[in-house]
């Protein structure tokens, strides 16, 4: 390929879902489905130069194994202006419903990527207490706010010891009862070079105090989704990202008004 | 009653949290084929892990010809991982296939992959798992027909006993007609003993519980197998193969997988079968005769796939690409039309001649990575034994190609333990690899030599069915041990690495590959112990075996090392891949003499039989050279 800079490119800035089964999908595999969705769509993609050549593509940060989202992005970078509505139905026809796009825009070539841009993300949690722990749920928000004034919580990732700074992170949260057996947690956070919030170790916290005993000091361990004792079980979802300004002004990833979006249509790809 | 076909996925959810790599069970792949309504079922089971099995070619064809079935749907199942294996019986979830996650025993058939002899102890595991008795024999009306099939079918016996009926050799038109009797049979509510006996007459299929064990006249203390008295089945089942190969799909493939396969990428098969007639290959006998595609249809083929795929990677696959008789036309022609894509051409393994070093350069790109090289032998004398035609000249070309054209890393692979070899074949194989280190240091530039690396990789040999060494026996473990240290102290340059096999898991291979009906036992007994993923190197466990043996009153090591005379009846005898016997002892001979035989798709005829004997002949679509 001749020099890149000679190039034209043109950024397109692309929302997508990550629901049902998929949501246990790895921030890897997802990366490589939207590439081969990328090539099966059949746009024309830059592609890096250099040693190993791949496609020029810059994902929003990653999402635990386990966690669903209504809000991912990409950048792809193509060749070639292709109208928007028709980049877009090229790649809902080559999505997974699972993984499908749900909106696009062309934006500036030069802007930052994805992850210096998008500062807050926010997470909604539907925690399905176990028997016991039904009518535990309306301790948990004191029991986050004790967390919040403890200082960061240690956990182990792998081989490394890491502290979650939960005073840093969380902007703000919320926790309401759905039902007899069901609690919803909402957390804002921030998202900076000096951390991110995973909501897994929050639980685990969560957990530890809920049950109490000596299992309250029991160390926490990473391990993608958590195996809990009062929690029968978790989903987590991404429901929003932002850029935060600086005036403190919460802006969406994208500014359009006039984008394709639509009912998403079944594709052949059965959905939960 | 038969268990219900339903979706189970909700019994399966709940584990996902506690296993590594959750997307191995999720399904909802893009491309799957199969319906959710069908008059008959089939599900498709590779014995090992996803990500190992998904890219299987075979299973990839099956299922692919299967759902353009009407009336058939055809589903995948893979066995779960040791945490899952475990978590699910905990949990009393049984195996569940892929697209429907239903119960593998509410199919109405399931067929396993046979990929080689190591995995012999995961269709026990996955049978349990699944709830389905273990043995053909213990099975009745209710319980899913178990059929196998797949490379490594050419010694049934250690395994015959777990399956209804096997089949041998290409898949593509004798599965649909297994499946269509077997439906026929199921509709006109035949038993289950009519059903196999209808099975048996299909061409190609053998169906263990129809024949037995015998020990009379000269042969080995595995005994050998012909029908039961009474029963009108072949007395020896011929492989199948597919009557035109060009007419086939040559890209299969259409589920596109999530979690990152061992190869994740487009495959086109662009010929079957190898006439190199090497004396120790299995796969060398039972893939003949030889048959190309045309370049045409190779690279429409890759580009339609990639369309189709979204990979970003086609390898072209067969036993011997380099072999193809348009080898360097297809590659022109595809690096042409996948130029400034980022898609890369891989081919599986290299020719040794700088013909080779020419095509593993079309395909390199700026990425050159290693590049091995397979001399198999150290001697010149040794690969005359092994017909292993090439000559330490055609090496020194390869490698002095290689170094020359960029690349820094070469691997030399090797076995140890051939029939015949001694002391001087392995300091050979030092001798060669220091050669070509020194090589490397004449040709790499001075700032560059820093990069070379050379290294040897040795692995044991293990006499093969059908093969002109079936006679022979494995170097005994001990002596496998010595030879590795004497080849370690044979190197003189330190920067050669010697890797070598472990002969602990040779030792098995060669006892499954040359035993009988009496191994079944053995392997279920070593099952019983705790293994299974033998073929996970981590996972295997020699004194699992060892146990299982003492029990029995089987000593490994002797099933391993005894020769077999070459009046004896075999234990395979009666499955084959159209090769005539003569041929095979012929071949023993002229190794003996350390005298080679041609490659047919270069010369004449050399007499193997297979072509008159299943009536198929070697297709080329232009001049080898």
């Amino acid at each position: 390929m001749s020099d890149p800079n000679a190039q034209s490119l043109f950024r397109l800035r692309v929302r997508y879902r990550k629901t049902g089964r998929l949501a246990y999908l790895g921030h890897l595999e997802v990366i490589h489905t939207i590439e081969r969705i990328v090539r099966r769509a059949g746009l024309p993609y830059a592609v890096t130069q250099g040693f190993s050549p791949h496609m020029r593509v810059g994902f929003s940060s990653a999402l635990p194994v386990g966690t669903s989202s209504t809000c991912e992005w990409y950048d792809l970078f193509l060749t070639d202006l292709i109208p928007v509505p028709e980049a877009f139905e090229r790649l809902h026809a080559a999505s997974p419903a699972d993984l499908a796009p749900d909106l696009a825009a062309y934006i500036d070539v030069k802007a930052p990527a994805l992850t210096a841009q998008i500062t807050r993300c926010e997470y909604r949690v539907m925690l399905h207490m176990a028997a016991a722990y039904e009518s535990r749920g309306e301790a948990i928000a004191g029991i986050i706010d004790t967390l919040l004034s403890e200082g960061p919580i240690e956990y182990q990732r792998g081989r490394k010891f890491k502290k979650l700074d939960l005073a840093g992170t969380i902007a703000s949260f919320d926790v309401a009862r759905e039902d007899a057996k069901t609690m919803v947690l909402t957390l804002d956070t921030r998202v900076s070079n000096e951390g991110a919030l995973r909501p897994e170790i929050l639980l685990a916290a969560l957990d530890r105090r809920l049950v109490g005993g000596p299992f309250a000091s029991e160390p926490i361990v990473s391990t993608g989704i958590q195996d809990l004792i009062s929690i029968e079980r978790y989903d987590v979802c991404r429901i929003s990202q932002h850029i935060e300004d600086e005036n403190a002004t919460l802006r969406p990833v994208l500014e359009v008004f006039d984008v394709p979006s639509r009912p998403v249509a079944a594709t052949h790809v059965p959905s939960l | 009653m038969r268990i219900p076909y339903e979706d189970r996925f909700s019994d399966l959810e709940p584990l996902l949290a506690r296993v590594e790599k959750p997307s191995r069970y999720i399904d909802h792949e893009w491309g799957t084929l199969s319906s959710a309504e069908a008059d008959y079922r089939a599900c498709l089971i590779y014995p090992d892990v996803y990500e190992v099995g998904l890219p299987n070619q075979g299973l990839t064809i099956l299922y692919n010809i299967l759902n353009h079935q009407e009336g058939i749907s055809c589903e995948r199942a893979y066995l779960p991982w040791i945490d899952m294996a475990d978590a699910m019986r905990e949990a009393n979830v049984p195996l569940l296939s892929l697209e429907g996650a239903a119960p593998l025993a509410s199919f109405d058939v399931v067929g396993f992959h046979i990929p080689h002899e190591m995995a012999c102890t995961n269709y026990p595991e996955a049978l349990d798992l699944a709830g389905i008795p273990l043995f053909a024999k213990d099975r009745d009306e209710d319980d899913p027909l178990i059929i196998a099939g797949g490379p490594s079918v050419y010694n049934p016996e250690p395994v015959a006993a777990f399956f209804d009926a096997i089949l041998i050799g290409e898949g593509e038109e004798s599965l649909v007609e297994v499946c269509r009797t077997h439906q026929r049979l199921r509709d006109a509510g035949a038993s289950r003993i009519e059903i196999l006996r209808a099975l048996a007459l299909v061409p190609g299929t053998y169906v263990p519980a129809l024949y037995e064990e015998c020990h009379d006249g000269p042969c080995t203390e595995h005994g050998y197998v012909v029908p039961k008295q009474g029963e009108d089945v072949p007395s020896v089942v011929y492989k199948r193969v597919i009557a035109d190969f060009s007419s086939t799909n040559p890209v299969p493939q259409t589920v596109m997988p999530y979690a990152q396969l061992v190869h994740d990428r487009l495959s086109v098969e662009v010929l079957r079968g190898c006439a190199r007639g090497c004396r120790f290959c299995q796969a060398g006998i039972t893939y003949r005769p030889v048959r190309e595609r045309t370049p045409d249809q190779v690279v429409s083929a890759v580009m339609g796939g990639l369309k189709d795929t979204g990979y970003d990677e086609v390898s072209l696959t067969s036993l011997s690409t380099t072999d193809h008789s348009c080898c360097s036309q297809i590659l022109a022609r595809l690096n042409r039309r996948l130029a400034d894509t980022g898609i890369r051409v891989s081919i599986p393994s290299q020719r040794l001649d700088s013909f080779g070093v020419d095509m593993a350069l079309q395909v390199a790109g700026e990425k050159k990575g290693g590049l091995t090289f397979a001399p198999e032998a150290g001697s010149q004398r040794l690969r005359d034994v092994i017909n292993k035609n090439v000559t330490e000249n055609d090496l020194e070309r390869a490698t002095r190609a290689a170094f020359e054209a960029g690349w820094r890393r070469v691997k030399l692979y090797f076995m140890m333990g051939l029939p015949g070899e001694r002391d001087e074949d392995i300091v050979a194989i030092a001798n060669l690899a220091d050669k070509t280190y020194e090589l490397a240091r004449e040709v790499v530039p001075k700032a560059q030599r820093g990069n070379v690396s050379v290294s040897i990789s040795c692995s044991v040999f293990i006499p093969k069915a059908q093969t002109p060494f079936q006679w022979c026996a494995q170097t005994p473990d001990e002596e496998v041990k010595r030879r590795q240290q004497l080849l370690l102290a044979s190197v003189r340059n330190r920067a050669v690495r010697v890797h070598y096999h472990d002969a602990d898991t040779s030792l098995l291979e060669a006892v499954l590959s040359r035993g009988g009906r009496d191994i079944t036992p053995l392997i279920v007994g070593a099952w019983k112990r705790g293994a299974r993923f033998d073929a996970w190197t981590e996972q295997f466990d020699l004194s699992r075996w060892e146990d299982a043996a003492a029990e029995l009153g089987i000593d490994l090591r002797a099933v391993a090392s005894t020769p077999f005379d070459l009046d004896m009846r075999l234990p395979w005898e009666h499955v084959s891949p159209g090769v005539k016997r003569g041929f095979l002892e012929r071949e023993y001979r002229k190794s003996l003499e350390g005298e080679t035989t041609p490659d047919c798709t270069r010369t004449s005829c050399t007499g193997c039989g297979i072509c008159p004997t299943i009536h198929a002949s070697n297709v080329l679509v232009g001049e080898r050279g």
